[in-house]
């Protein structure tokens, strides 16, 4: 069963959004930005599900394969780390290639991101299929939802 | 410093307005592509991840080449998003193709989530060495 994508989206409203994508371009926010916020676009670019016993952690790394990403946990912050080569690095001094466009990442990344607390990290899976990277980290007993019986009095 | 974000080499998948009477459900993510010549060819690489040979279509007509792919993961029921970059349901892009390019040969295939096509260009547009004489 394959779940939509628009779960995801619990933010703002999407039509509006290539408007708000121009003025932000065009007025960056004055305010301030979340310290671990990260550039739209950032290679490799990661969603975050919850369950009633797991959290997910999907990791969109597009030309990684099963060895080339890392992942550590530490309490509760995800680092996935790791290298991409791209053709456009390999054939940097190769001046008989010429090049029309360079849009895709290459090079080394490291990326962390908090998840919530309670997670147990040594049942931990991770699966890796189609560029996208999967990590399953169950919920410690104690925070998954229960039922709560009602006695009669 | 993570390298990645790099502004050149960074280019962020830009949300397409959605087209016709699909609304929602069509809104698209415009995935980065490197565009380059080689052996007689343009190649085009693009990070597609997620999108399964299946889901993956790619079509050329009157010139115009679109690459369109639905991005599938396994998510349980009942799952719900606490953060989300990728925030569509699939990845589509268009490009315009030059007569040289001979649509009939085009090869595609999809690893690890990154397209690579090969544009092969017709023989009678093939790269032909000028040799200058003196004079």
């Amino acid at each position: 069963m394959f779940g939509d994508l628009r779960r995801f989206d619990s933010g703002s409203p999407w039509g509006g959004d290539w408007f708000r994508e121009w003025l932000d371009e065009v007025f960056p926010e004055p305010g301030a930005t979340n310290i671990r916020a990260v550039p739209r676009g950032t290679y490799p670019m990661i969603n975050i599900g919850r369950t009633d016993d797991a959290v997910r952690v999907y990791v969109f790394a597009a030309g990684l394969a099963a060895g080339d990403l890392e992942l550590s946990l530490q309490d509760n912050v995800l680092t996935v780390q790791g290298e991409r080569k791209v053709a456009a690095d390999e054939s940097e001094g190769d001046a008989r290639r010429p090049y029309f466009r360079r849009e895709r990442a290459g090079g080394s990344f490291a990326r962390s991101i908090a998840l919530p607390e309670g997670l147990d990290a040594d049942r931990a899976e991770a699966r890796w299929r189609n560029g996208v990277f999967e990590i399953t980290l169950p919920k410690r007993e104690e925070l998954k939802p229960r039922r709560i019986e009602i006695q009669s009095a | 410093m993570n390298e990645i974000t790099r502004q050149e080499a960074t280019r962020e998948p830009r949300v397409q307005g959605s087209e016709g009477a699909g609304g929602e459900r069509d809104r698209a993510l415009q995935p980065p592509v490197d565009i380059f010549e080689e052996g007689n060819a343009l190649h085009l690489l693009a990070d597609l991840p997620g999108v399964t040979p299946e889901s993956l279509n790619i079509e050329v007509d009157n010139n115009i080449l679109s690459l369109e792919g639905e991005i599938r993961l396994e998510m349980p029921e009942g799952m719900t998003a606490i953060y989300a970059e990728v925030r569509a349901q699939r990845f589509a892009r268009r490009f315009t193709l030059s007569h040289e390019i001979d649509g009939d040969a085009i090869e595609a295939r999809i690893e690890n989530g990154v397209l690579h096509l090969r544009l092969p260009k017709k023989p009678s547009h093939q790269r032909r060495r000028i040799e200058v004489r003196a004079a």
